[in-house]
C-alpha cells in the first residue's frame, strides 16, 4: 500500500487507523503524521472539555422564560374567550399568533402612537431576526418608571395588572402577531386583514406577567388600527 | 410537570409548544451552552453570543419555525439558526474576532515540523494555543472544527447546519486540521513563518 492509498482509505486524517499495523508500521513518515493527527485529536478533545463550562448567562434564560410566559399567558386567555371566535376562522388561530394576544389587548387600549421615551428605546428593528416571532431584552428597573407606561406615554398599563415596584426587575418583550389574534379578545378587526401582522412591546414584571404594552410601528410607520 | 434527562428533544419541543414551561426550560438548559459557545467562538463576542442564543431559542416559540425532524436533529437545527445569525452579525461588522483571509487556494501546509508542538497538546498552555489556533481559522474552517470536533456533531448533522454536502464537511475538516497544524507549528517555530516569505533583491 502506498502512502496515498493509505490516507485515502483512512478518512478524517487517519484517525481511525491502528498504530503499529499495516502501512503505519512500514512508513515512518506516515507514522509520524498519524501520531500528530492523534495528538491533535486528543488536544481538541481536551479543548472541548475545557470549554464545557462556558454557557449563556442566567439573564438569557430569564428573558426567554418571560417571553415564553407571555405566550403561555395568552393561551390561557384565549381559552377563556374561545367562544367569541367564529367557527370558520378558529382553526386558523395558530399557537404563535395566539401567543401575542396580550399584545392585542394592549393595542385595543392604545389611543395613538406617541414618541418612544428615551428611557425605553426600541429593542431592535421589528424584523431584525428571520424566524423568531418574539424578541426580548432585559431593561433595568430604574429605566422604566411609572411615566414610561403611564397615560402620557406610549406604554399602556394592562388592566388589573400588578403595579410595578420601584426596584422590580423588568423585561420588555417584543411580540409579533396577526390581527386575528385580537379577535380572541373581542377586538373588532376586519377579518379580511386577519393575516396582517403587528408588533408590540410588552413590559413584563418579575413574575413574568404583563404590566404594560405599546404598539410598535410597522416598517412603513403605519399602525394597525386607528 | 417535571422532565427527566431521557426526554428527547423532539418530545420536549412538542410539549413546549403546548405551553409546557418545564419542557422549554429543560430543552433550553440542555442545548443552550453549545449554542452559546458556538456563537461566541464564531462571532468573537460574548454580547453577540448572548443575543444569538436568545434569538435561537425564541425561534422555537414560533410555530412555523421551520424545524423538520425528517431533515435533521433539533440540535442541528438550532446550530443552523445560530450560524445564520452569526453570519448576519459578521456582515454587520460587529465581530471582534480577526478573520484571516481565506487561504482556500493556498498550498497544503507541510505537516512535518522541526520542533513538533503537537506531541504535548494535552498540556494546559498547549490547549490554550490550540484554542487560539482554532479561533484564528478562517470562518469556513473554524465552524466545522467547532461543530464536529468541539461540539461533537457528526458530519451528517454538520452538513445540515452548514447547508452543504457531507463531502464538503469532510474536506473542510481535513483542511482545517492541516491549518491547525500549520498555525501551531508557526507559534512554536517562528522560523517556519519566515520560510514562507519570498526572497527579493534589494539595493544596499
Amino acid at each position: 500500500m502506498t502512502c496515498v492509498e493509505f490516507w485515502n482509505q483512512t478518512p478524517d486524517g487517519g484517525l481511525e487507523a491502528s498504530p503499529g499495523s499495516g502501512h503505519l508500521a512500514e512508513c515512518a513518515a506516515c507514522g509520524a503524521r498519524w501520531d500528530r493527527q492523534q495528538a491533535l485529536r486528543a488536544g481538541l478533545k481536551q479543548l472541548s472539555a475545557a470549554m464545557r463550562a462556558e454557557e449563556a448567562p442566567p439573564r438569557v434564560e430569564a428573558g426567554l422564560l418571560a417571553a415564553f410566559r407571555v405566550q403561555a399567558g395568552f393561551d390561557r386567555r384565549r381559552g377563556t374567550s374561545v367562544s367569541w371566535v367564529h367557527s370558520w376562522w378558529a382553526p386558523s388561530l395558530t399557537w404563535a399568533s395566539a401567543a401575542a394576544a396580550t399584545v392585542a389587548l394592549a393595542v385595543v387600549l392604545m389611543h395613538g402612537l406617541h414618541p418612544v421615551p428615551a428611557s425605553i428605546a426600541p429593542l431592535s428593528a421589528p424584523h431584525r431576526i428571520a424566524s423568531p416571532a418574539v424578541e426580548s431584552a432585559s431593561v433595568p428597573a430604574d429605566q422604566v418608571d411609572e411615566d414610561a407606561y403611564g397615560p402620557d406615554s406610549d406604554f399602556i398599563p394592562v388592566p388589573n395588572a400588578t403595579r410595578i415596584e420601584p426596584n422590580e426587575d423588568l423585561n420588555v418583550v417584543r411580540v409579533e402577531t396577526t390581527r386575528s389574534a385580537m379577535m380572541a379578545l373581542g377586538i373588532p378587526v376586519d377579518a379580511a386583514n386577519a393575516a396582517d401582522t403587528v408588533l408590540a412591546d410588552v413590559v413584563l414584571g418579575s413574575d413574568g406577567m404583563a404590566r404594560a404594552v405599546r404598539l410598535v410601528p410597522n416598517g412603513d410607520g403605519s399602525l394597525l388600527e386607528e | 410537570m417535571a422532565h427527566d434527562s431521557t426526554d428527547t428533544d423532539d418530545a420536549l419541543l412538542a410539549r413546549l409548544r403546548s405551553g409546557d414551561e418545564a419542557a422549554f426550560v429543560t430543552l433550553y438548559r440542555r442545548r443552550q451552552a453549545a449554542i452559546y459557545r458556538f456563537a461566541m467562538h464564531m462571532s468573537g463576542s460574548a454580547t453577540a453570543a448572548e443575543d444569538i442564543t436568545q434569538e435561537v431559542f425564541l425561534a422555537l416559540l414560533r410555530r412555523e419555525c421551520g424545524y423538520d425532524s425528517e431533515r435533521g436533529t433539533l440540535s442541528g437545527y438550532l446550530f443552523g439558526i445560530a450560524r445564520k445569525l452569526v453570519l448576519r452579525n459578521l456582515e454587520r461588522g460587529r465581530a471582534d474576532v480577526a478573520i484571516e483571509s481565506d487561504p482556500e487556494d493556498a498550498a497544503m501546509p507541510e505537516l512535518a515540523v522541526v520542533d513538533d508542538p503537537l506531541l504535548d497538546l494535552t498540556r494546559r498552555e498547549s490547549i490554550e494555543a490550540l484554542r487560539r489556533a482554532v479561533l484564528a481559522l478562517p470562518r469556513r474552517y473554524r465552524e466545522v472544527v467547532l461543530l464536529c470536533d468541539l461540539e461533537e456533531l457528526d458530519y451528517a448533522d454538520a452538513a445540515v447546519v452548514l447547508d452543504c454536502p457531507i463531502g464538503t464537511v469532510r474536506s473542510r475538516m481535513h483542511r482545517a486540521r492541516a491549518l491547525l497544524f500549520e498555525k501551531l507549528s508557526q507559534d512554536r517555530n517562528p522560523r517556519l513563518a519566515v520560510g514562507r516569505l519570498k526572497p527579493m533583491r534589494v539595493a544596499i
